[in-house]
């Protein structure tokens, strides 16, 4: 609620930025077959084959959030079972080799080892295991180094319940899943049947010179001081300002310090 | 009768599961707000036992709503339930008016302690915040803190909040149906206070504080 207000979006993003895209990788359809030969080996259901409840396991660091999220699985019995909880990245590697869940929900900043580690190696050793990622960080570079790690879907956890349960259908049917805040941010795209495309920063969409007048903003400078600083008039640094605010859909200058400090532009 | 439960947490995923859990355990949860301002009109409105608190939520943070809701629903007892342990998160919240405050890492079942503890009267603190309570008891009360600082306002504090949300001046005015000039004065006087003379640097002091979220 607090984060997702202050995203883009994607506004003649296509045109501009085509040359930042970066695609990332298809992590979805890799290894289906194998992964099913080998749970039918072990004697395990697996959702591609079976159409059981989906086998969840959870990790995040805060106990309460974990039994949250299993109390609403356990509301729908025929859909979802929970099969363990784990408090760190590192826990959730070790259990989901145990458990072969169908999905796990992940958290991102855990202690040991993080949501986007985990995943990595929950994906190299799991490849038909789903993450669903579900963090309360906006921050784009989470977004896609976990994308790359071979997550599914990524939610914020503004989302409702709702939602994390249609997140949980598409990645079963192999899609991938992006809370609307971020997939209306263009900062990450995703089309059916396609990887996830995005950029790493959108402050790739700005000019060189909106970029500096971004910045001394972010650094609590006025107006006045910019012009002064970068040797240009108040009359320019106010159109710069103008356009940066409307390319980013941000449109105060709170929204556009916490814009910088997601982006790694400014710092605390 | 089932204890009335308000939860107020701008997590919704978090809201929704701690309500499926209350209501298992015989709790009656008859209101949920995403903000602090809406958690104090619910409250009024409601009148509740128990509030649940977050403290890091926009427009008006726990500790400014546990106050707000203590002084005008004095029946309700506040459970703060925030990732934050620093000693000045738990000590504002226990100035504010709260009766408990437990971290994020607990466990339902403690969350239930502290439910039957506030409705008896007592207090509650999670085992690993209560030393810092202790300690903070033991020092002269000249070096407690509240958040924010001690010199800035309630009012002051609401109208900050609101402006790191990124409310103009014009919208803040607004939402506390008084006037500009008012706000004018109010933001004038906690940037003197905190001696920071810049949005930018009003908001990034309020995310080091807790007070809202890149």
């Amino acid at each position: 609620m607090a984060i997702a207000p202050n995203f883009v979006r994607p506004r003649n993003c296509a045109t501009k930025s085509n040359a930042a895209l970066r695609r990332i990788e298809p992590t979805l359809q890799r290894g289906e077959k194998r992964i099913d030969e080998f749970a039918v080996a072990i004697g395990r259901k697996s959702s591609a084959a079976v159409s059981g409840p989906q086998r969840v396991l959870i990790a995040d660091d805060h106990g309460i959030m974990r039994e949250a999220l299993r109390s609403l699985l356990e509301e729908r019995p025929g859909e979802f079972e929970c099969v363990g909880e784990a408090q760190d990245g590192y826990i959730a590697t070790i259990m989901a080799k145990e458990l072969r869940p169908d999905i796990v929900v992940m958290d991102i900043a855990m202690p040991n080892l993080n949501g986007i580690g985990a995943t990595r190696e929950i994906k190299a050793e799991l490849p038909d295991a789903k993450v669903v990622v579900l963090s309360m960080h906006a921050n784009p570079s989470y977004i896609l180094q976990v994308l790359q790690a071979g997550a599914s879907a990524y939610l914020l956890k503004d989302a409702t319940f709702e939602e994390l349960t249609s997140a949980l259908k598409a990645v079963r049917d192999g899609q991938v899943y992006l809370s609307p805040g971020i997939s209306e941010a263009g900062a990450i795209r995703t089309e059916p049947g396609k990887p996830a495309q995005g950029t790493i920063l959108q402050s790739e969409r700005l000019t060189k010179r909106e970029l500096q007048v971004l910045q001394l903003i972010a650094e609590g400078k006025s107006t006045k001081e910019i012009a002064a600083r970068l040797k240009i008039s108040v009359k320019t640094v106010e159109t710069h300002r103008k356009h940066l605010m409307d390319k980013l859909d941000i449109h105060s200058v709170a929204g556009l310090t916490k814009f910088c400090i997601r982006e790694g532009l400014t710092s605390l | 009768m089932q204890d009335r439960v308000i939860i107020c947490d701008d997590h919704t995923l978090l809201r929704e599961g701690l309500k499926s859990l209350l209501q298992r355990n015989g709790f009656e949860v008859v209101g949920e707000a995403g903000d602090g301002r809406t958690a104090v009109k619910l409250a009024k409105k409601i009148n509740p036992d128990i509030v649940i608190l977050d403290i890091s939520m926009p427009f008006l943070n726990g500790i400014e709503a546990t106050r707000q809701i203590s002084n005008e629903v004095p029946h309700a007892k506040m459970i703060i339930m925030s990732m934050h342990c620093a000693d000045h998160f738990v000590l504002a919240a226990l100035h504010a008016g709260a009766a408990a405050y437990l971290l994020k890492n607990t466990v339902f079942e403690e969350l239930l302690v502290a439910f039957r503890s506030v409705l008896k009267g007592q207090v509650y603190l999670s085992p690993a915040i209560a030393g810092t309570v202790v300690r903070a008891s033991l020092q002269p009360s000249s070096t407690q803190r509240d958040l924010l600082g001690p010199r800035t306002s309630s009012r002051e504090r609401e109208v900050l909040q609101l402006l790191v949300d990124g409310q103009s001046t014009r919208e803040i005015a607004a939402t506390l149906c008084v006037s500009v000039k008012t706000i004018e004065t109010h933001r004038k006087r906690f940037m003197d206070k905190l001696n920071l003379h810049s949005v930018a640097e009003l908001t990034k002091y309020a995310i080091r504080e807790g007070l809202t979220t890149p």
